[in-house]
Parts: structure tokens; C-alpha cells; sequence
């Protein structure tokens, strides 16, 4: 899963903390998801999309690195 | 409360929890610390949904539910061994032959001995370390998974 978190966030000149206070969420929280290494629950996605403006699919784009479901 | 003042509080009843633990050695009363336990454990609880500040959200969740769950399916295997061994103990399960070169009757042979109620506890709480140590080595390795400690140029 891929975001423009990052992006959003300059565009709209925000901090990985202004974000996260916003949205009700932990700063590492942020960065996790930007850096990839937390998938954000639909709910969180949907907050972050609605807090940009926009929608959903312009934030986070899904792209499968391989076929096999990673059970963790 | 903040966040904070929450983690000073916890420690101020982790020490009261320790002196009461003294005084009921020092007494030979359990039953205080015991008590005195869960009452502290119940206190902290009671805290905890009065913090203001934010320290738990979806990935903090997501991280001890994941943490809590790997604990569990290690834990009750390594229960499961303590507590078979423990019942073949108890019941001193019979090998074959039971007892050579012996021409006493079943009855005549004395009951096994039980596990003293000691070695038990101090079983038990070998028990409860490994919880503990299970559960705080799964929580920093999903915590670092999940990019608990990475750092960004902000």
C-alpha cells in the first residue's frame, strides 16, 4: 500500500504532529504509515482522506508486491 | 491527567505495592498483598481512563492485541508441559515393572508423594516471569515492525 501522506502534507503545510493531533492518532503513527510500515485501518484511511479533502484513492493507492498473503 | 503525571503515578503504587509486599512478609499475611494487589491493579486502571493525553491508538492496539496473541499460543504450550509433568507427579504414573525384584502387594505400597505447595509457587512464578518475558520481547518486535522507532527528518 502506497500514500501520499507526505505530499498531502506539504501541500497543505502540516507536520507529522498537526496531522496526527487532527486525526486523534500518535505521530509514529504518521510516520509509520508513510514510510510503509503500518497499513492504516479503512476508518484511519478515510479520516486522513476526509481531513486533505479529498478522496480515499488519491491518498493511498494499493499495489501488491507479490502474490502471497503474508500471515504475521 | 497527563501523560506523565499517569507514569509517576503508576511507579508511586508500584513502591506502595512493594513495601506492602515487606510488611506481609514481615507479618506472614498474605492475604495483604494479595488484596493489596488488586486493588493496586484496579487503581491503575482507573487512572489510566482518566489520561488526556493520547497513548493508545489503532497501531499501539494493533501492536499489543499481536504481541498479546503470540504470548498466548507460546505460553499455554509451555503450560501444558509443566502441567503434564506436574499431574504424572502427582499421580506418579506407574512404569512397567513398577517395582522390581518387590513382592509386596498394591495396597501395601505407600502413596507417592505430592509436589510440595512451595515449589509450586516458586513454579508458578518462573511461570509468570516467562509470561513476562514472552510478552515484552514479542511487544519491541512487532513494535518494530511496525515502525515504533524510526525516526524521519522532521
Amino acid at each position: 500500500m502506497k500514500n501520499k501522506i507526505k505530499v498531502f502534507r506539504a501541500m497543505h503545510d502540516m507536520t507529522q504532529e498537526d496531522l496526527a493531533q487532527s486525526i486523534g492518532v500518535t505521530r509514529q503513527t504518521i510516520l509509520a504509515i508513510e514510510k510503509g510500515k503500518y497499513v492504516p485501518s479503512l476508518d484511519l484511511a478515510f479520516r486522513i482522506a476526509r481531513h486533505f479533502n479529498v478522496n480515499v484513492e488519491e491518498v493511498f493507492t494499493y499495489e501488491s508486491e507479490s502474490r502471497t498473503v503474508e500471515i504475521d | 491527567m497527563k501523560k506523565n503525571t499517569f507514569y509517576l503515578f503508576i511507579g508511586c503504587i508500584a513502591l506502595a505495592l512493594l513495601a506492602l509486599f515487606w510488611y506481609s512478609v514481615e507479618i506472614h499475611n498474605q492475604l495483604l498483598i494479595e488484596v493489596a494487589f488488586i486493588i493496586g491493579i484496579v487503581i491503575i486502571y482507573f487512572a489510566r481512563r482518566n489520561v488526556t493525553d493520547l497513548i493508545e491508538d489503532e497501531r499501539s492496539a494493533k501492536i499489543t492485541e499481536k504481541a498479546a496473541m503470540r504470548t498466548f499460543q507460546v505460553f499455554w504450550v509451555m503450560f501444558c508441559a509443566f502441567s503434564i509433568g506436574a499431574v504424572m507427579q502427582i499421580l506418579r504414573v506407574p512404569s512397567f515393572p513398577r517395582e522390581r525384584g518387590t513382592d509386596r502387594p498394591p495396597w501395601d505400597i505407600l502413596p507417592p508423594e505430592v509436589m510440595p505447595l512451595k515449589m509450586m509457587g516458586y513454579i508458578q512464578l518462573g511461570l509468570l516471569c516467562l509470561m513476562i518475558f514472552l510478552y515484552v520481547g514479542f511487544r519491541l518486535y512487532y513494535a518494530r515492525k511496525y515502525g515504533e522507532w524510526e525516526t524521519d527528518e522532521e
